[in-house]
């Protein structure tokens, strides 16, 4: 596997949606930087945008001027992202999603965020809210990082 | 994103273009619901030009499922990205969603 580069992304969004394809382009790019293929970039993607919209529906109740700080780096052959929330702090044992075997709309973020990651945790933050770490591991025959 | 509205022989035809997301799929829910409304059948998704979907534009997906269904109707999607079919089969929807890789086919 080819040495990683030394990406270390920051980005500070208000809670609105209309950022969502802006966070999902920055979190794609950072993850072809660090020479992760289009399969995994998009998992990725889809990881960061299912995140940052539970910030909005949970932690935030749906308001659209509170901040939202990303943050990426990838230590060790790991794409390693942060969603920091200064809203409630959400309990993990009450996020759930709902059976796949019940076909109604709703309540799969979860569930697409923990098939496409390695790692999903909630941590309780310095600000009373919520960081989500979210990491992907890169697989051995990956491309060269860009 | 842009939906654009066809008219079919019989039905119609949505062709969507860009990202359905949170933001965005409240638009196409619009759209889909005009024409559950007037019974259209069959109502078909050309998301060819679709780069990106996640579990809300799923979730409005779900909605014109059920809502075409009680009318006895047929949704169609068509057009299905690497990433957007990766999403459906993430979701164990792939089985439940009548998917046809092309336009001309969805159309039928």
């Amino acid at each position: 596997m080819a040495a990683l580069p030394d990406i270390a992304l920051e980005a500070r969004f208000a809670s609105h949606s209309r950022y969502l394809q802006l966070v999902r382009l920055v979190a794609g790019e950072g993850a072809t930087l660090a020479g992760f293929g289009e399969e995994d970039r998009d998992r990725i993607e889809l990881a960061v945008v299912e995140g940052f919209t539970n910030v909005i529906r949970h932690a935030y109740g749906g308001r659209t001027d509170q901040p939202i700080e990303l943050r990426l780096t990838v230590p060790s052959g790991v794409l390693h992202l942060e969603l920091d929330d200064r809203g409630t702090f959400v309990d993990p044992s009450r996020i759930v999603s709902r059976p796949l075997d019940q076909v109604r709309p709703g309540g799969l973020g979860v569930h697409l965020m923990k098939s496409t990651m390695d790692v999903v945790e909630y941590r309780k933050n310095s600000h009373g809210g919520t960081t989500l770490v979210l990491e992907k591991r890169r697989r051995p025959n990956e491309g060269v990082p860009r | 994103m842009n939906v654009t509205v066809e008219a079919l022989p019989k039905g119609v035809l949505l062709v969507v273009e860009g990202q359905v997301d949170m933001h965005t799929s409240p638009e196409l829910r619009v759209k889909l619901r005009e024409n559950l409304e007037k019974k259209m059948n069959p109502l078909v998704v050309d998301l060819t030009k679709v780069q990106f979907i996640d579990s809300s534009g799923l979730a409005t997906l779900i909605e014109a499922l059920q809502a075409v269904g009680k009318y006895g109707g047929r949704l169609r999607l068509c057009g299905l990205a690497p990433a957007v079919k990766n999403l459906f089969k993430l979701s164990n929807l792939i089985s439940i969603f009548d998917i046809r890789a092309t336009r001309e086919d969805a159309v039928k």
